[in-house]
């Protein structure tokens, strides 16, 4: 399932830009981010707890950034080794539109499941995927709105 | 009350299971018990490019880590199927390589790469855990429809596209001829759902290894612990046969899932060695759906010919089966020799062609489930039947009834030859039992209350008794498939009866028992019946096919006859009478017309004081026989399934469902139709509620049973059982068998109703609410 | 480790286990009384049904160390001496096949019986497929399993 969202930021496209690139962004953004280390401008890797049902599972992995047309345009990626739990994979394509002051983000999320998570929580792997993409980009956007439309 | 034959016997093995006290594979323990967890692919598809075992081994109670390497490396042998099926073309199957240990790839979720002994289950599963596989993730297919285009990854090098064989049977020009010239075509495409077995208890093994003596004890799940000793010593290498005992103790269920020897069992033997410890190794029901060979999964297209009159003129059945990702041990015969063969039903068709593509995909690998290939069988003849019936206006009971085959012995074009049935009398009995007279009014009444009732027939033939063994062994099967019997009475008149059949619900205990109580007039407690141990037990086939009846106990018989011949003579010669004068009956052995007599527990005396016995007789009373079946038997039967539907939410009621089957002679009515009762819960759960699901890239997502939906008490009806039995000419009971018949016939008597109903003919098993529903929509 | 103490079928017992042992381990593996059953892992199948305080419980979703002082009878304990006629009824109407289920269906269905007796309701073979709806059989279709609590509730 393709999962899609749009938000209105009040910040100028460069200042949104900076953030989605920002690991110490991304770390306050992904839900249940614990830890995240920053391997190349393009590279990190991960540590996330997420609860997909009745498994509750610590994933270790990688995010990637990928396709990148600074500043209007990206793809993160990220996919995760949940142990027994099994994997989670997920990616989601971000454009940044400039609209006066503002900048208009618009995502498209894909998320994917192994393992054990496919088996116990495959009825609930969309809801699960719609609310940590949704809470991501919620986080980003109350971030980027709390600092001021000019970025501070 | 007479105990023999017909007589409704309560169950003698029930006592220790009703108190708790039957012994089960998990419930023993081994001395040194250490505990087996799994390491397991999350990966459809994948290379295993590294094992890490280093922190696993570390970690508390780690006793030992083992991998792929280690047990190919050791000499422990591929995974077999035993039965091989060639293409048309003459070219064998493509089987491609599967160790119990995945070395370099990992071809479906759940594949086993390594395996952690610790010293509790619980240390066992976290140090499984801390095993860090380095996967190189492949693309996968799930789907056996998508197998073959070439697109589809590849699973195995030597299986190009995917293909196990392309096989056929029967006479293609001929059918081909014949659905030309047809009056009328019915044509379908139809598809079997993917099932899991779902015995309720889990695969289980314990390995004892006894290093003084170079010894192994294998407990374990199995419905054929002699097969899997073999299996075990002559292909997978793990000790030879007489240093290797395996003990099939209370079997909780097997509906086939427990026939085939798995790598869990394998691989305990063999950690056992390697760690000198007894290992054992229990499912969770999670392991159990990514673990248990599955069932069913056929892509099938059909098309039947009628004449004017709406006579059969010819079928013709073009199957896709998928076997998963590596072949199982009777993989191979399910979608081909136990399927095709049974597309004849019970009609005079003379013109039957079947071709069957076997294919890999990234899925648990597929093999016999309750029915193995003729539920399949079934499902395609008899949708059709109903379904041709609609299209031309016929009634759908009367269509069949034309074309019943009515004289025997009938040989089908599709290797078959029916030996004896009575068809008609199964379908007048359903017919009456189900008051089908009564139908229109009830259907009437049904909605007036807003409801769609529907009616559908299912009239079901089988192949079982399996089977003369060169007969299937001219069709590739790499066993042959009689039974053994050992009949022993004792000193004092008392009787075990050792046999190569295996009980996991069926109840043999108290049928062998039956049996033999009544054919040596003694009480059924002096008879005890012993199996599932091979130190014990003669080497035996096992129980599956529906097989114990029509040949287990017809083994049995032949050994009595051996043990009655020399209790003749013992009788005639300290009776001095002539040995056709002798009687055996409650508990006396008698000169018929005159007073002399023996008891029972004399005779058994007699034989083992051995003071006074025939010149040249060996003292003893003991008698073993093998019997090997003179053709398939084949039960058949008419099932009619009613329904309610709710056109609103389109949920779906069984308000009746009516049997009427023909097993030949029964030996416990009460027994046979809890057989009949369970497998008619399998089929409607087939036909309404079950099905595996994969996600496009191989991932499970029916992996519980919050997911997988069992049927439950509240999703079945009470069922209307009843018998209308010929008796099979081919063995010495008149036994067809009964364990599968319910599987087999009910599927397309539920959709066959539920289709009725709505109006709609288009509907896929699972018959769920959604799909009923959606059903209704599309034909508004 | 914590110290646990309770009255297993009319015998105090005593054990140091591990804080998240399950009942079910605790019956099986500590006391080996192995005919409380486990046929799964999401507390759906109903084969560890045992009772607690008088009320059927799934053991395999129950801490042990949740239990300090609790009476629990399991299907070893149902009978004393006699067989209780549940016991009796099951046999009676071949409401078991393989046995795995049985205990588990046995002590719900003796809850169930006593329950209604109570409550005074009258317990139709609807309401017994309905009150089976947490115990999983594969042999039986649940057709001889409803006959024998049918029976067994008129003898209780």
């Amino acid at each position: 399932m393709d999962m899609t969202g749009q938000y209105r930021i009040g910040a100028a496209r460069d200042i949104v830009w900076a953030a989605l690139n920002d690991v110490e962004v991304l770390k306050l953004c992904i839900p249940g981010c614990e830890e995240i280390e920053q391997l190349s401008p393009t590279t990190m890797t991960a540590r996330v707890v997420q609860k997909i049902g009745p498994v509750k599972a610590r994933f270790e992995g990688n995010i990637e950034l990928l396709n990148i047309e600074a500043p209007a345009s990206y793809t993160i990626k990220g996919e995760g080794q949940g142990g027994v739990a099994g994997f989670a994979k997920g990616s989601a394509d971000v454009t940044l539109a400039e609209d006066g002051d503002e900048t208009v983000l618009e995502f498209t999320a894909q998320a994917q499941v192994g393992g054990k998570l496919a088996r116990l929580g495959s009825r609930l792997i969309d809801a699960t995927a719609k609310k940590v993409a949704t809470k991501f980009f919620d986080n980003f956007h109350t971030h980027l709105t709390e600092k001021g439309p000019t970025g501070g | 009350m007479s105990t023999g034959i017909g007589a409704r016997v309560k169950r003698k093995e029930d006592k220790r299971f009703i108190t708790g006290k039957g012994k089960y594979t998990d419930d023993i323990r081994g001395d040194n018990q250490a505990y087996a967890a799994f390491v397991r692919s999350p990966h459809a598809h994948a290379r295993v490019k590294g094992i890490d075992i280093a922190a696993a081994a570390a970690m508390d109670g780690v006793i030992a880590v083992l991998d792929g390497k280690q047990l190919t490396g050791d000499g422990i042998g591929n995974i077999i199927c035993g039965w091989a099926v060639s293409s048309k073309d003459g070219s064998p199957m493509n089987m491609g390589a599967w160790s119990a240990l995945a070395t370099d790839r990992v071809r479906y979720v759940g594949d086993a790469v390594a395996v952690v002994i610790a010293e509790s289950p619980a240390e066992a599963r976290l140090a499984a855990e801390a095993v860090e596989v380095d996967y190189e993730i492949l693309p996968a297919n799930a789907h056996a429809d998508r197998a073959l285009s070439k697109s589809a990854p590849q699973l195995h090098d030597n299986a190009p596209g995917n293909l196990i064989y392309d096989w056929e049977i029967g006479d293609g020009a001929a059918t081909d001829k014949a659905l030309a010239g047809a009056a009328h075509v019915t044509e379908m495409a139809l598809t079997n759902n993917r099932l899991s077995p779902n015995a309720m208890e889990p695969r289980s093994a314990v390995a004892i290894y006894d290093a003084s003596d170079e010894h192994y004890t294998l407990y374990t799940t199995s419905q054929n612990p002699h097969v899997a000793r073999l299996v075990l010593s002559a292909f997978y290498q793990v000790a030879p046969e007489n240093k290797l005992r395996v003990i099939a103790p209370d079997v909780g269920g097997g509906f086939g899932s427990k026939i085939f020897i798995y790598p869990e069992e394998i691989t305990c033997l063999w950690a056992s060695m390697k760690t000198n410890r007894s290992v054992k190794w229990t499912a969770d029901r999670s392991e159990a759906f990514i673990t248990d060979a599955h069932g069913r999964d056929h892509h099938t297209t059909a098309k039947m010919g009628f004449d004017k009159d709406g006579r059969i003129v010819g079928l013709k059945v073009d199957t896709i089966a998928n076997l998963g990702a590596y072949m199982s041990l009777f993989s191979s015969s399910v979608p081909t020799y136990l399927y095709a063969t049974l597309l004849s039903g019970q009609y005079n068709i003379a013109n039957i062609h079947c071709n069957v593509r076997a294919v890999y995909t990234n899925t648990v690998p597929i093999d016999a489930y309750r029915g193995a290939g003729r539920p399949e069988a079934c499902f395609v003849v008899e949708r059709m039947m109903e379904t041709a019936a609609r299209e031309m206006g016929r009634d759908p009971a009367e269509l069949r009834r034309l074309n019943f085959v009515q004289a025997f012995p009938h040989q089908t074009p599709v290797i078959m030859a029916y030996d004896a049935g009575d068809f008609d009398a199964n379908l007048d009995q359903a017919m009456a039992a189900a008051d089908v007279a009564g139908f229109a009014a009830r259907r009437k009444e049904a909605a007036s209350r807003g409801k769609l009732r529907g009616l559908g027939y299912s009239s079901y033939i089988e192949a079982c008794g399996i089977a003369p063994s060169a007969a299937v062994g001219s069709l590739g099967a790499g066993v042959g498939l009689w039974e053994s019997a050992e009949v022993r009475v004792n000193p004092v008149g008392t009787i075990e009866v050792l046999t190569g059949s295996h009980s996991h619900g069926q109840g043999h205990e108290t049928t062998f028992a039956q049996i033999v109580a009544e054919r040596f007039g003694i009480g059924l407690d002096a008879v005890s019946i012993v199996h599932g141990d091979t130190d014990k037990v003669q080497f035996g086939m096992g129980t599956y096919g529906s097989r114990s009846g029509a040949v287990g106990m017809s083994a049995i018989v032949k050994a009595m006859d051996k043990v009655e011949a020399k209790v003749r003579k013992i009788a005639a010669h300290v009776l001095e009478a002539s040995e056709a004068d002798i009687v055996i009956e409650g508990g006396q052995v008698k000169v018929a017309g005159t007073d002399k007599a023996m008891g029972w527990h004399e005779v058994g005396l007699t034989a083992y004081m051995a003071h006074n016995l025939p010149p040249d007789m060996e003292p003893g009373l003991k008698e073993s026989a093998f019997y090997d079946p003179a053709n398939f038997t084949f039960p058949a039967g008419t099932y009619i399934c009613e329904v309610e539907v709710d056109p609103d939410t389109g949920e779906t009621e069984i308000v009746q469902f009516t049997a009427s089957d023909d097993f030949g002679t029964i030996i416990n009515p009460m027994i046979v139709e809890g057989q009949v009762h369970g497998g008619i819960a399998q089929g409607i759960g087939q036909a309404m509620l079950e099905q595996v699901v994969y996600s496009d890239d191989g991932q499970l997502l029916t992996g519980s049973y919050m997911d997988y939906a069992m049927p439950r008490a509240s999703d079945l009806p009470f069922f209307s059982v009843h018998n209308a039995a010929t008796v099979c000419p081919n063995n010495p009971l008149g036994i067809k068998g009964c364990g599968e018949a319910g599987a087999i016939g009910s599927p397309p008597a539920v959709i066959n109703a539920i289709t009725d109903a709505i109006g709609n003919n288009n509907l896929a098993m699972p018959a769920t609410p959604q799909a009923v529903w959606n059903a209704i929509q599309a034909a508004k | 480790m914590t110290k646990v103490t309770m009255i297993v079928n009319g015998k105090a017992v005593s054990r140091e286990v591990p804080d998240e042992t399950l009942l079910s381990d605790f019956l099986r593996e500590k006391l080996r009384l192995t005919g409380t059953h486990v046929g799964c892992d999401t507390s759906q199948c109903g084969a560890c049904v045992v009772h607690v305080n008088g009320r059927a419980v799934k053991s395999c979703s129950t801490l042990a160390v949740a239990l300090e002082g609790a009476e629990v009878t399991t299907i070893e304990g149902l009978s004393n001496g006699e067989l209780h006629p549940m016991q009796t009824a099951f046999n009676e109407h071949h409401g078991l096949q393989c046995g795995f289920c049985t205990p588990g269906m046995i002590m719900t269905s003796v809850d169930m019986v006593a329950r209604y007796k109570s409550e005074g309701r009258k317990l139709t073979a609807e309401a017994i497929r309905t009150e089976l709806e947490g115990n999983i059989c594969r042999c039986t279709g649940y057709h001889n399993i409803v006959r024998a609590v049918e029976d067994a509730a008129g003898k209780m």
